[in-house]
């Protein structure tokens, strides 16, 4: 147990670390692009504005409003400040609405569309990757050429494929949007429904590229372990197959684990394409304007959320690990 | 073994299976809900300012959660982009079919006191009671108000409230008040009926500009007082919340108001007790119970859903607009069955950096604008929805008839080029002494190479297109042209900056000029040659080039003042013949004011030329300027 909690605290403090310097990079990194982000507002504001003291005064107004023309230090402290109270600012590019309100709008569409997408394509992938393995034969020959057309298929391409073939096409599927473009939400059949079959595509667009790579590496991994040494041990043993077959796939599992939680970790910035191809409410997009509209405040945000997601599932599966293989624990805590 | 393996992937495959069917089918069901667009509204305005007539929920329709197709008249191409406020007062509102105080404003929720129609260049009153008059010395405006005309809340429209947006505009310097601060002084209720606007006078007691003054009566919404002062109290009279607050609350005397708002759509509900169906207006209310925007997030979904008949007017670029109809046999259509499909309003235009070395001479600017093939920009870029230049010669007028009669054709026909003349592009360089001395096969100046970046915002596709016909262009007559695309935020931080020469990168590069509107061509002219906005630190007007002319500035200035048509029309071929003999920018193309593509599954009778309407419907989506006199006119198909 002693040897378990050094290495929890271990990770814990690397963890911490990583954030820190995260944090850090997250802040500096947007403000050393190049251009004036206050520029954009003012272009909104100044539109046919012909007296240059005028355009000036809105100018001068709204960096002191955003603080862009303090110190950058002294910006990084009033941020963190802020941070820490759970206020991220105004953002830049959706003036005057404030970031949290632009995340929180957009966050949950993007999470209901990535996480069971990911799950899904994952459980899907591992199982056929070690079906594969384990049956070999026709269903193997089958499944890895598909496996690798669809996992080295560019995900707009296949976005633009299936919006093409089952929506434009075949019309079974609608070609954009959350809902009906004719409805307003609310908790009713109608629209249950109507988000229900928005959500299809997307959702496969996604699922069906996970598919082919998890399945791959499923079974490279499969192979890999039912040729292993303890395998033909255990069966010179006498062990049942069903308990060799636990072995061999919780082996196989543990760098399955490590993409599950790494991708669930960036599903922020993931569902990108989808979004953009079937016009499908999200926080990629979101992100995506806030970069190219130097919106310092969003993009830090939302960065820091993907940071922090990333950084909490590598450290849970750190975690984990320690519990599935004892053998990290061990190695890691001498 | 081997067989219960293969059950139990099976049924782990047919429950995954389920898993997803059912993660698509409740977990969505959470955000709408929980980001109702009434968050801000609820933090900033106090539930007691709210106006009876806020309540959607009052004016839901029979099936509270659908728009009834029949009722709804659907947009694209106007709004990108979450709806953040309703402020009339701010630019920042990202609500563009509510807000946007321009030339041809945009009248469904707010209303101007004119109309500007850009088909015949008059403006019709709206809220205003008749045609505005000037004094004998033309220094005051004077109009007077509907006496039908009422806000929302049911309270008339009254001169003192425009006199207070107006003072409003002034003191907490919004972009309107800085805008107009110039030409000016004071906007002043006479009694309740009757507005005079008193204009800045000049050293000698004339008005300094006219002409914007008597633009700002169908430029710039009229605002509530009650309202004004209701949000000045809320703000604390501070002017940068001023400009912030969303305005869920406001008063407004349009026909339209909002019904929803979230991320992926904005949807506007009609006022049935709207004032503009008296018979001094409309006489009826607007065919479309709603108006809704589906917020798509690029050109092709928003023409994927046009094709689809899910959008009924579409104002965004759909490429090769004629294969819908043509092709695709949809019942869609545009303002003119033929290219250049629309009418053209403003001119996308090419500046050239006047410091960059070599492009301080005529010669050389005039060779490269005259080697660029614009027919295939207008085909490529424009998929031929601009008119051409054999079509409409260039100058510095826009397609409509009326800006072509300001100036004389046969006194600048001599300087205008159609382009694509390499020939006499070479023949001219090689008259000014520019020639390859070196034989690298490109042409020096002063010994130095002709070498040059053109450039325009990344992603801005058919701007793209037309600057790399301008690079090809350059290399066949011996001038080294690469082009470039930064993205938008850079760019535009750097063409704007007026108060120092351009950087190295930013030889020639492409930026807008004005439409059509009250004060063009004036306008126009002025932003693509004056040399007032040289020094400007933020200069979102024009000249991004930097070009100075004591001449063309002495014209520019006198204009506004000028009443005599004769003079006029001496004063425009003037500083027509100026532009294309000094090359300063040129125009790259024609472009519509507002693309304006409809579909007639649902909806019929939209505008088109010739559709007998007087005074004509121009094609500005039914909502900008007096085209929102279409949304009178429209039918249903069935």
């Amino acid at each position: 147990m002693k040897g378990y909690r050094r290495y929890f605290f271990n990770k814990l403090g690397w963890f911490a670390i990583t954030f820190v310097f995260a944090f850090l990079l997250n802040f500096m990194l947007p403000r050393m692009m190049p251009g004036d982000p206050v520029a954009a507002i003012v272009a909104r504001q100044a539109q046919g504005m012909s007296n240059s003291t005028g355009v000036q005064a809105i100018y001068e107004q709204y960096t002191e409003l955003f603080g862009t023309n303090k110190p950058m230090y002294e910006q990084f402290f009033i941020y963190v400040g802020n941070v820490l109270k759970g206020d991220f600012g105004f953002s830049f590019s959706q003036y005057p609405r404030r970031v949290t309100d632009v995340i929180g709008s957009a966050i949950w569409w993007t999470l209901i569309l990535q996480i069971p997408a990911i799950i899904v394509g994952w459980i899907l992938g591992n199982m056929l990757g070690a079906l594969a393995a384990y049956r070999k034969g026709g269903f193997d020959k089958v499944l890895m050429p598909t496996s690798l057309f669809l996992s080295s298929f560019p995900p707009f391409g296949m976005a633009i494929i299936l919006l093409v073939v089952f929506a434009v096409q075949l019309k079974w599927f609608p070609t954009s949007g959350g809902y009906g473009f004719d409805l307003i939400p609310s908790m009713t059949p109608n629209f249950l429904r109507s988000m229900f079959i928005h959500y299809q595509l997307p959702f496969w667009s996604i699922v069906i590229i996970l598919i082919g790579g998890q399945a791959i590496g499923m079974r490279s991994m499969a192979i890999y372990e039912l040729n292993a040494d303890y395998v033909k041990f255990s069966r010179f043993m006498g062990i049942k197959d069903d308990r060799i077959v636990g072995y061999v796939f919780r082996n196989a599992m543990l760098p399955q684990v490590t993409g599950l939680a790494l991708a669930l970790g960036t599903v922020v910035g993931g569902a990108l394409v989808a979004e953009i191809v079937f016009s499908y409410p999200g926080l990629g997009t979101t992100l995506l304007t806030a970069v190219t509209g130097q919106d310092y405040p969003l993009i830090s945000a939302a960065t820091l959320i993907i940071t922090f997601m990333v950084l909490t599932a590598t450290f849970v599966l750190e975690i984990l690990y320690g519990v599935i293989d004892p053998r990290i624990k061990a190695t890691q805590s001498d | 073994m081997k067989g219960r393996f293969s059950i139990l992937i099976a049924l782990l495959l047919v429950a995954s299976m389920v898993l997803s069917a059912c993660g698509g089918a409740a977990a969505p069901a959470a955000p709408p809900a929980a980001e109702a667009p009434a968050t801000e509204a609820a933090v900033e305005a106090p539930a007691a300012d709210a106006p009876a007539t806020e309540a959607p929920a009052a004016e839901a329709p029979a099936d509270a959660n659908a728009l009834p197709r029949n009722e709804t008249l659907y947009f694209n191409g106007q709004q990108w982009g979450p709806v953040v406020g309703w402020n009339p007062y701010s630019n920042s509102n990202n609500n563009a079919m509510a807000i946007a105080q321009q030339d041809n404003a945009r009248v469904i929720m707010f209303e101007t006191p004119y109309l500007y129609n850009m088909l015949d260049g008059q403006q019709y009153p709206l809220l205003a009671d008749g045609p505005f008059t000037w004094n004998d010395a033309r220094t005051e405006l004077t109009f007077k108000i509907k006496p039908a005309a009422k806000w929302s809340d049911g309270t008339p429209v009254t001169a003192e409230d425009v006199a207070y947006t107006w003072a409003t505009h002034v003191k907490y310097n919004t972009p309107t008040g800085a805008a107009n601060i110039d030409v000016i002084d004071a906007i002043e209720a006479v009694d309740p009926q009757t507005v005079v606007i008193k204009a800045k006078l000049d050293e000698n007691g004339a008005a300094v500009n006219p002409l914007l003054v008597a633009a700002y009566v169908s430029t710039n919404y009229v605002i509530q007082k009650a309202w004004t002062e209701t949000l000045e109290a809320r703000v604390a009279g501070d002017p940068t919340q001023l400009l912030a607050d969303p305005a869920e609350d406001v008063v407004y005397s349009g026909p339209y108001h909002k019904f929803f708002a979230d991320d992926s759509k904005v949807v506007y509900v009609r006022d049935d007790n709207y004032w503009g169906q008296d018979a001094s207006m409309w006489g009826k209310l607007p065919a479309p119970k709603y108006l809704a925007h589906t917020i798509f997030k690029d050109n092709a979904a928003g023409t994927t859903a046009l094709q689809a008949g899910e959008v009924d007017v579409s104002q965004q670029f759909n490429s090769n607009v004629q294969d819908l109809w043509e092709v695709q046999n949809l019942p869609i259509s545009t303002y003119l069955p033929e290219p250049p499909y629309g009418i053209g309003a403003s001119l996308p235009t090419a500046f050239f950096n006047l410091q960059s070395p070599g492009l301080d001479q005529v010669c050389i600017r005039k060779a490269i604008a005259m080697a660029v093939d614009y027919p295939t920009i207008i085909a490529n870029a424009m998929t031929n929805q601009s008119a051409t230049f054999d079509q409409v010669p260039r100058s510095l007028m826009n397609p409509t008839a009326g800006e072509q009669a300001t100036f004389d054709h046969d006194a600048v026909a001599d300087l205008q080029w159609a382009g694509n003349d390499i020939e006499g592009a070479i023949a001219l360089l090689d008259e000014c002494g520019v020639v390859d001395s070196d034989g690298d096969g490109w042409r020096e100046f002063n010994g130095e190479k002709l070498s040059y970046v053109a450039t325009c915002p990344n992603g801005w596709s058919d701007w793209q297109a037309a600057i790399e016909v301008v690079a090809a262009a350059g290399e066949k007559i011996g001038i080294d042209i690469t082009s470039n695309f930064p993205e938008w935020s850079v760019y535009q931080t750097v063409v704007t900056k007026s108060d120092s020469p351009l950087p190295a990168g930013y030889d020639i590069f492409m930026m807008w000029s004005d439409g059509a509107g009250p004060t063009q061509p004036w306008g126009r002219i002025r932003k693509l040659m004056s040399s007032e906005f040289i020094g400007m630190a933020s200069n979102w007007n024009g000249n991004w080039g930097q070009y100075a002319n004591p001449a063309a500035d002495e014209l520019i200035k006198a204009i506004p003042a000028e009443t005599d048509p004769d003079a006029l029309k001496e004063m425009y071929t003037e500083l027509v013949k100026i532009y294309l003999t000094d090359i300063p920018s040129f125009t790259l193309m024609y472009r519509p004011q507002s693309f304006h593509t409809v579909n007639e599954s649902v909806w019929t009778n939209y505008p088109y030329d010739g559709d007998g309407t007087n005074p004509p419907v121009p094609p500005l989506n039914l909502t900008d300027g007096w085209s929102i006199a279409g949304l009178y006119n429209l039918e249903l198909v069935q």
